[in-house]
C-alpha cells in the first residue's frame, strides 16, 4: 500500500487516533503517587530503623566523603552549648555568616555601597526620618531623594534599603517604573531648588491646602 | 548616554545601571576582536546578501546549550560555526582533585542520557592501573545495564529527532519507553538518571527482585514494542523526505574526522569498539554489527534507521546476559584509599554515541594526575559544518539531531 | 459644607467607594432612566426602526466579535487536551473542571504580562501589526452563514470577499516580522509571506469549480444549495477540490504540517518572537480564530453548512406523516403557565431525587434533593433544546454547523499532533508543482462535465 502517496500520513493519523483512546501514562500527583523502588536514594529524608530511632548519627562521614562538597551539617553539640558546623567551607563562609548576622537583627557594617560615589547621606537620613522609615511610602521617599540630589544616587538607594528593610532590587525596580525618576544627574543643571528649600515650598503648599479645606492638625487617609 | 566633557568611566560590574555604548551593535554575532585564525577570517567575512543568524545558547532544540552561528543567504546556510563552552563544568579538573572513587560521580553528568558508559571507561582505565580483576558476575551486570541504557538512549534519540523536525508526539512516546527502562535501572542502582553505579572492581548493588521483575516485564514486550517503534516514523512521508539525502557523510570523511559509533556505521564502515578492541565479556556474546549506507555514505535517514537496528542487537545481548549470568561476587576487594602505581592507561567503550574513552595518568598519589576524556559527540559536532554545505536552515536541525550529540559530553 | 467635609473625613476607604455609588444608584439612576425612557428612547427607536439593515448589521458584527473570543478559548482548550491525549498524557487538569478554564486563565495571563517594544523596533508598525492580523481574521466572519438566516451580510461576492480579506493576514504577519528588529522574526515573516502567497492560488482555484457548479459566489446561497441529504453536499461532487482546499487552507492558517512560520524548533517563535503581553495575545488568538474560520469554510463550502445529513421531513413525507413541527406559544396556556412554572420544578426535583435517595441508605436527604435538582436541570435543558431544535430552524442549523465545524477543528488539531513540519522549499514545491496543476485539472474537468451534462 505504500505506493499510494500520502498513505503513510493517514496511517500516522490512525496511530495517534488509537493513542487518543488508550489509557494515559500520567500519574496525577498528589492524588496518585508513583511507586518507587526500595533502593531509590533520591528521597531527601533521614531514615529510621525498625525501632523508630533515627539512623543518622551525625558522624560527618558523608560530608567528608562527598565529592561535590554539597553536604553540610549543623547542630548543637552534645552538651547543648554551641552550634557545630561541618561541611564544605563555602557553605558556611562569609556569605552565610553575613546573612546569619543579618537575620540575627544586629546591624552589620555594609561597606558595599562605598564602592559607588560617596555622597553625603544626611539628606537621605532626614527624608527617611520624615517618612518614619516606612517602606510603604517608597515613591515619596524616592521623589524627595531626587529633589535633594537632582537624581537617585546608588549609594542613597542602598542606604534607603538598609534603613527601611526593603530589598534594594525592589527599590530599584520601583524607581525604574516612573519616568520622572532619574539615575543620572541631569545633563543641564535644572533650576530645581535644593532639598531644604523645595521641602519648605512643598510644606507651604500643603499647609495652604489644609487651611483652605479647613483641616486641623494631622492628615488623614 | 555620557555627559559631554566627562571621560567615559566604565561602571563596576555590579552597577545595575546598564550602560551600552552601542545599543544596536551589541546584537551582532561577529566578535569584537579581529579574527585570530584563517577560518575565523573566512567565516566572519560577509559577501553580498549574506547575514549571520545566531541560533543562540537559549534555543528550544540545540540539544543543550550550544550556540551555532549560521551564515545564511536567505534560507540557505552558506557556512556554520558551532560555539561551544556554555556547559563547561571543568569535569577533567574536578577529576584531578578527587579521589579515584569520587571520580565516578564527577563523570556521570558528561552524557547524562547514558551515564553508565561515562562511568565505565574511567573505571576500566583505573582497573588497568590497579591490576584489578573484575568478577565475572560484575562484568555481566555491567553489560546488562549498559545495553539497557543503550536501548533507552536510542529510543530517546528517535523521539528527539522527531521533535527537532516538528512532530510533537513521538518524543512523548519515547519518554514513556525510557521511563520504563530508567525505573528498572533505579531499582538496581538507586537513581533514575545519574546512576553512580559502577565501582572500581565491580558494581555497587546486585540484581534484586524488583529489578528482575521489571526486566522480565519489559523483555516480554520488548520485541513487539520495537516493531511498533520502527513503524512509527518510517512510513511518514514528511519525516522521510526531511531526512533522506540530507547530511550525506561518506566513509572517507568519517574516518578522516574521527567519527565513531552509529555515525560511522551508517556510512558503511563496520567499526565497533566491542569488536575492534574487545573489553569486558563482549567476546563471549553473540551479536552483529549493523551497517547502512554502503555506497556513497549515509544520510540522516540511514543514521536514524541504524540506531533502530542497534536496538534489536542490544535486546539480543540482554537476552544472552540473562541466560548466561554467572554467580559470584559483584565487587573485587579493594582498599578504601586507592594508590595505583604511577603509569598511564587508556580504556574505551562503545557508548551509544560512539567511542568514549578515558586516558588516565596516575602519579602514585590518591588523586589522578590527569584524566583526559575523549567524547564522541565532540567529534561529531565538528562534522555538522562539513555536512551542512548549502542546505537550508531547517536541515541544520535534521543533521544535528541525526548525529545525536549531547552537550554535556561536548563541553565536559 | 463643613459638616459634609467632616463626615467625608470620617469615612473609611470602603465607605468612600460605597456611599458615592449608592448615591449614584438611588438618586441619579432613576433620573437618568426616566430621561432616557421618555426623551431618548422613542427617538432612538424611530431611528433604528427606519434602518433595520444597519441594526442587523451591527448586531451581527457584535455577535460575531463576541463569539470569536470564546471560540478561540474552546479551540485552545481542545488543542491542548486533544494533543495531550494523543501523546498519552492528560493535559490541563487543574484549572476548572477537567481543566476547562485553562484557556481563560491563559488569556488573563497574557493580559497581565509586560507589554514592551524591543530596542530598534519600529514602534508604530510593531503595535499595529497584531491588530491587522486579528482584524482580518475576524472580518471573514461577516459572510460565514451560521444557520439559515444567520449571516452577517449576504454579499453576492461573498467568496471573493473572503479570500481577499483573508489574504490580508499575511500583510500583518510580514509587518510583525519586519518591525521586530530581529532576524528570527524577519525569517518567520518572510517564510510566512512566501507560504501564504504560494497557497493562495490553489485555494482560490479549488473553489472555482464549486462556483461553476453552484452558479453563485454568495456563500449563503452555496450553503442553501446543499439542502437535503448528505449526498447533496458538494464534497461528493468536488472531491479533489475539497482535498485541495483542505490542504491549502491548512497552509493559509499556518497549521502543522505547514507551520514553519512559528516553528519552535528552528526559529523560536517566528514572527512572534518579540511579542509579549496582549499583542502576543492578539497574534495567538488570531491563529485560533483562523483555525475556526477554515473549519467553518470547509463545512460551509463542501459539507453542507447547516444542513443535517438526513432529511427527516422527506422521510416522514414518504411514510405519509406530516413534517415535525412545534409551535412554541407559552401564552396560550394562560394560568396554566404560572402553575407549570411554579409546580413543575418542585415536582420534578422530587421525582428525580427519589432514586438517589432510595439507592443509598447513607445519603442525606438534602444531597438527594440537590442531585435531583441537577438532574432536573439537565433534563429540562435537553427538552428545551429538543424543542428549540424542532421549533426554530435556525437553531437546528446552528447546532449542525457548530458540530461540523468543531469536527473539522478536531481534524486540524489531530494533524498538529501527528505530523512534523515540512521544509520551506518542499512546501513551495508542493504548492506550485502539485496543488496548482491539480486545481487546474479539477477546474477543467468540472467545466467539461457541466458542458457535457448541460448539452
Amino acid at each position: 500500500m505504500s505506493f499510494i502517496p500520502g498513505i503513510g500520513l493517514v496511517r500516522g493519523m490512525g496511530l495517534t487516533l488509537r493513542r487518543f483512546f488508550q489509557p494515559k501514562a500520567t500519574i496525577r500527583w498528589p492524588e496518585e503517587k508513583a511507586d518507587v523502588a526500595p533502593k531509590f536514594r533520591g528521597r531527601l529524608q533521614l531514615l529510621y530503623d525498625e525501632y523508630g530511632t533515627l539512623k543518622c548519627e551525625t558522624c560527618f562521614q558523608c560530608a567528608q566523603a562527598c565529592p561535590i562538597e554539597c553536604i553540610d551539617m549543623g547542630g548543637m553539640d552534645t552538651k547543648g552549648r554551641f552550634h557545630v558546623h561541618w561541611g564544605a567551607a563555602e557553605t558556611y563562609g562569609e556569605r552565610r555568616e553575613e546573612s546569619a548576622l543579618r537575620r540575627s537583627g544586629r546591624t552589620v557594617a555594609d561597606p558595599m555601597y562605598a564602592r559607588y560615589e560617596a555622597i553625603d547621606l544626611a539628606a537621605v537620613d532626614e527624608i527617611l526620618e520624615l517618612h518614619d522609615y516606612d517602606p510603604k511610602g517608597m515613591l515619596a521617599i524616592l521623589e524627595e531623594t531626587q529633589t535633594a540630589y537632582g537624581y537617585l544616587p546608588v549609594a542613597a538607594l542602598k542606604h534607603i534599603s538598609r534603613m527601611t528593610g526593603a530589598w534594594y532590587a525592589t527599590i530599584y525596580g520601583t524607581a525604574t517604573s516612573y519616568r520622572h525618576l532619574r539615575f543620572e544627574p541631569p545633563a543641564v543643571e535644572t533650576a530645581a531648588p535644593a532639598g531644604e528649600a523645595q521641602r519648605t515650598i512643598e510644606a507651604g503648599y500643603r499647609s495652604a491646602l489644609d487651611a483652605a479645606l479647613g483641616y486641623g492638625g494631622g492628615r488623614s487617609g | 548616554m555620557t555627559t559631554p566633557g566627562k571621560p567615559h568611566q566604565h561602571p563596576s560590574a555590579d552597577d545595575p545601571r546598564i550602560m551600552l555604548d552601542d545599543q544596536i551593535g551589541q546584537f551582532e554575532a561577529v566578535p569584537p576582536y579581529p579574527p585570530r585564525t584563517e577560518r575565523e577570517a573566512e567565516f566572519y567575512s560577509l559577501r553580498d546578501g549574506e547575514m549571520f543568524l545566531n541560533m543562540g545558547p537559549q534555543h528550544p532544540s540545540t540539544h543543550g546549550v550550544l550556540r551555532v552561528v549560521l551564515k545564511i543567504n536567505g534560507e540557505q546556510v552558506v557556512d556554520l560555526d558551532p560555539v561551544l563552552g556554555y556547559l563547561h563544568r571543568g569535569v577533567e579538573k574536578l577529576c584531578e582533585n578527587s579521589d579515584y572513587h569520587h571520580i565516578i560521580s564527577q563523570v556521570d553528568p558528561l552524557e547524562y542520557v547514558s551515564s553508565l558508559f561515562m562511568e565505565w571507561a574511567p573505571v576500566m582505565a583505573f582497573e588497568k592501573l590497579l591490576d584489578v580483576e573484575v568478577p565475572r558476575r560484575a562484568e555481566y551486570i555491567r553489560v546488562l545495564t549498559g545495553e539497557l541504557l543503550r536501548v533507552s538512549s536510542h529510543v530517546l534519540f528517535q523521539g528527539w529527532m522527531a521533535l527537532d523536525l516538528g512532530g510533537l508526539a513521538p518524543i512523548l512516546y519515547s519518554f514513556i519507553e525510557r521511563d520504563e527502562i530508567v525505573e528498572m535501572l533505579a531499582a538496581i542502582t538507586g537513581q533514575r538518571m545519574l546512576f553512580n553505579y559502577f565501582r572500581i572492581g565491580g558494581v555497587n548493588g546486585d540484581l534484586n527482585h524488583e529489578f528482575m521483575s521489571r526486566l522480565g516485564d519489559w523483555m516480554s514486550r520488548a520485541a513487539k514494542q520495537h516493531e511498533a517503534n520502527i513503524g512509527l516514523l518510517n512510513e511518514n512521508e514528511i519525516f522521510v523526505r526531511r531526512m533522506r539525502g540530507i547530511g550525506r557523510l561518506d566513509a572517507a570523511t568519517a574516518l578522516r574526522m574521527g567519527a565513531s559509533g552509529p555515525n560511522i556505521r551508517a556510512s558503511g564502515v563496520p567499526f565497533d569498539v566491542r569488536r575492534a578492541h574487545p573489553y569486558s565479556v563482549y567476546p563471549e556474546l553473540e551479536f552483529d554489527i549493523p551497517t547502512r549506507g554502503g555506497n556513497g555514505g549515509g544520510d540522516s535517514l540511514d543514521r536514524y534507521l541504524l540506531r533502530l537496528d542497534e536496538v534489536s542487537q542490544s535486546i539480543r545481548i540482554i537476552d544472552q546476559c540473562l541466560h548466561n549470568m554467572p554467580d559470584g561476587p559483584i565487587m573485587a576487594r579493594l582498599p578504601r584509599l586507592l594508590r595505583p602505581r604511577p603509569g598511564r592507561a587508556w580504556a574505551a567503550v562503545e557508548a551509544p554515541r560512539g567511542l568514549y574513552g578515558t586516558y588516565a595518568i596516575s602519579d602514585g598519589t590518591d588523586q589522578p594526575f590527569r584524566m583526559k576524556i575523549h567524547d564522541p559527540s565532540f567529534v561529531h559536532l565538528q562534522l555538522v559544518g562539513l555536512l551542512m554545505k548549502n542546505n537550508l536552515i531547517a536541515d541544520t536541525m535534521a543533521v544535528m539531531a541525526s548525529l545525536d550529540p549531547v552537550m554535556g559530553g561536548i563541553d565536559k | 459644607m463643613t459638616t459634609l467635609n467632616r463626615a467625608w473625613g470620617h469615612l473609611t476607604l470602603t465607605g468612600k467607594v460605597v456611599i458615592p455609588l449608592l448615591f449614584l444608584a438611588l438618586v441619579v439612576g432613576p433620573i437618568v432612566t426616566i430621561f432616557l425612557a421618555t426623551v431618548v428612547g422613542p427617538w432612538l427607536a424611530d431611528v433604528l426602526g427606519a434602518n433595520p439593515e444597519i441594526v442587523r448589521f451591527v448586531v451581527a458584527i457584535t455577535g460575531v466579535l463576541l463569539f470569536s473570543i470564546p471560540a478561540a478559548f474552546i479551540i485552545i482548550y481542545m488543542e491542548l487536551k486533544v494533543i495531550a491525549f494523543m501523546n498519552l498524557r492528560i493535559g490541563p487538569d487543574r484549572v476548572g473542571p477537567k481543566g476547562a478554564l485553562h484557556s481563560v486563565v491563559a488569556g488573563l495571563k497574557v493580559l497581565t504580562k509586560e507589554d514592551f517594544t524591543p530596542t530598534g523596533a519600529d514602534r508604530l508598525v510593531f503595535t499595529w501589526a497584531p491588530v491587522i492580523v486579528f482584524l482580518t481574521a475576524v472580518m471573514v466572519f461577516l459572510v460565514i452563514p451560521f444557520g439559515p438566516g444567520l449571516v452577517g451580510q449576504d454579499l453576492n461576492i461573498g467568496l471573493l470577499y473572503l479570500f481577499a480579506v483573508g489574504g490580508m493576514t499575511v500583510v500583518g504577519l510580514l509587518l510583525a516580522g519586519w518591525s521586530s528588529f530581529n532576524k528570527y522574526s524577519l525569517l518567520g515573516g518572510l517564510r510566512s509571506a512566501a507560504q501564504v502567497i504560494s497557497y493562495e492560488i490553489p485555494l482560490t482555484l479549488s473553489v472555482v469549480g464549486l462556483i461553476l457548479l453552484a452558479g453563485t459566489m454568495s456563500v449563503y446561497k452555496i450553503a442553501e444549495a446543499q439542502q437535503g441529504w448528505f449526498t447533496d453536499w458538494y464534497v461528493f461532487r468536488q472531491p479533489l477540490g475539497a482535498l485541495i482546499f483542505f490542504i491549502a487552507a491548512t497552509a493559509e492558517a499556518n497549521r502543522t504540517p505547514f507551520d514553519l512560520t512559528e516553528a519552535d524548533s528552528e526559529i523560536v517563535a517566528g514572527f512572534a518572537t518579540e511579542y509579549s503581553g496582549m499583542r502576543f495575545g492578539f497574534l495567538f488568538f488570531a491563529e485560533y480564530v483562523n483555525v475556526f474560520i477554515i473549519s467553518a469554510l470547509m463545512t460551509t463550502l463542501f459539507f453542507g453548512a447547516w444542513n443535517a445529513p438526513i432529511d427527516i421531513n422527506s422521510i416522514l413525507a414518504r411514510v405519509g406523516l406530516s413534517p415535525v413541527s412545534v409551535s412554541l406559544d407559552p401564552g396560550s396556556l394562560g394560568i396554566g403557565l404560572l402553575i407549570l412554572l411554579l409546580v413543575a420544578p418542585v415536582l420534578l426535583t422530587l421525582i428525580f431525587a427519589a432514586p438517589f435517595y432510595l439507592s443509598r441508605s447513607s445519603r442525606p436527604a438534602w444531597q438527594a434533593l440537590v442531585l435531583g435538582f441537577l438532574v432536573f436541570n439537565l433534563v429540562g435543558v435537553m427538552l428545551l433544546g429538543l424543542l428549540a431544535y424542532i421549533g426554530w430552524p435556525w437553531m437546528a442549523g446552528l447546532t449542525w454547523f457548530m458540530l461540523k465545524s468543531f469536527l473539522f477543528v478536531y481534524v486540524f488539531v489531530w494533524m498538529r499532533g501527528t505530523f512534523p513540519r515540512v521544509r520551506i522549499d518542499q512546501l513551495m514545491g508542493f504548492a506550485w508543482k502539485w496543488l496548482l496543476p491539480a486545481a487546474l485539472l479539477n477546474l477543467f474537468v468540472t467545466a467539461a462535465a457541466i458542458i457535457i451534462v448541460k448539452s
